[in-house]
């Protein structure tokens, strides 16, 4: 689990995700301050749309590789105990696959209605 | 001049102490190991390394005012007093300002720190243009004072497993050799979660190292190295 993106795969990882969640963010403000006024309406024009729904998805697991790296990174840094840093990677990968199961189904089921 | 020195000898204490000392120094006296062996002359318990006194050795590094640095180098009239020295951070004490480096020597020797090159020598010498000696130049300076591990925050955290900043420093000075031969598998011992990307880009080893080289550079060099080989 320690290894998992080891060495220079996870620097790598975590320097392109981290480009391209910035190149995200500053599209994201452009999306914002060039168009309409922010409501719930246009969220979920923008959400329910195929690109927009596979752009969101993106940007979601280039944030749970990006997570996953810098988190498994302050672990190993300051978690010695064997156990118990095996358990707070352990935790980690949950949150992060559960944050992405739980966008892919919120973003399917309204695509879908 | 007031010194508050750490101390501690296994056979005797249970915890160690900081001592105070206050002596004067004498003309000859320029740097803060002149004081120390003029303090040795008084109290012959007080422990420390010290060879060459002119930063060649790298005996003498220790934790100087809370920096590390090498007595010899550091002048006195630049100390705040009292001056509080301590062993170097991070490293087993054996006593007194003597720490134990088994630890940083093995990750040296892990990085196999000599030219490898099965091609029988040349009659004379393997030859290098300017450009490829150039390279080695903030490299081969280093004297393994172990000043930059000893600061360096990852180190503490994983010394068993991070090569630490003057290790990476060195297995650069072996991937930058032109005459080397061996760079892809030092490249892949280097390819590791632990021995390299441990390093968190503090910078701390560049900030201190009393030969003002740049480990962090070095390191940063062995990353490139890595990428441009599995380009």
């Amino acid at each position: 689990m320690v290894r998992l993106f080891s060495g220079q795969r996870a620097w790598v990882a975590q320097r392109f995700t981290a480009v391209m969640l910035l190149a995200a963010v500053l599209a994201g403000l452009m999306w914002l301050l060039l168009g309409e006024p922010l409501d719930y309406t246009r969220w979920y024009a923008l959400l329910t749309t195929p690109v927009g729904a596979v752009l969101t998805v993106l940007i979601f697991v280039m944030l749970a590789v990006h997570g996953w790296v810098g988190a498994r990174d302050i672990v190993l840094d300051y978690v010695q105990p064997r156990g118990l840093r095996l358990a707070l990677l352990g935790a980690i990968l949950l949150v992060l696959a559960a944050t992405l199961i739980r966008v892919v189904l919120v973003l399917a089921t309204h695509g879908a209605t | 001049m007031q010194l508050r020195i750490y101390r501690f000898n296994p056979d005797t204490d249970a915890q160690p102490r900081m001592q105070d000392y206050d002596i004067t120094p004498e003309a000859g006296d320029k740097k803060l190991l002149d004081v120390l062996i003029r303090l040795k002359s008084v109290d012959d318990s007080l422990s420390f390394r010290r060879s060459c006194r002119e930063g060649i050795c790298g005996s003498d590094a220790m934790n100087i005012n809370g920096r590390n640095g090498l007595a010899c180098l550091q002048s006195l009239d630049e100390l705040k007093q009292p001056v509080v020295l301590r062993p170097l951070p991070g490293f087993p004490v054996i006593r007194d300002l003597i720490v134990d480096m088994t630890l940083f020597f093995a990750h040296y020797h892990s990085i196999k720190p000599y030219l490898i090159n099965p091609e029988s020598p040349p009659e004379r010498e393997r030859l290098q243009t300017p450009e490829q000696r150039e390279r080695l130049n903030g490299l081969y300076e280093c004297i393994l004072c172990a000043c930059c591990s000893a600061f360096c925050p990852s180190f503490w955290w994983n010394p068993d497993k991070f090569i630490g900043p003057a290790g990476l420093l060195q297995a650069y000075r072996f991937i930058a050799d032109s005459r080397d031969t061996a760079t892809a598998e030092r490249l892949d011992y280097l390819d590791d979660v632990y021995r390299l990307y441990r390093c968190r880009t503090i910078m701390n080893c560049t900030e201190v190292c009393p030969k003002g080289l740049s480990p962090s550079h070095a390191i940063e060099q062995i990353r490139l190295a890595l990428l441009k080989q599995s380009s």
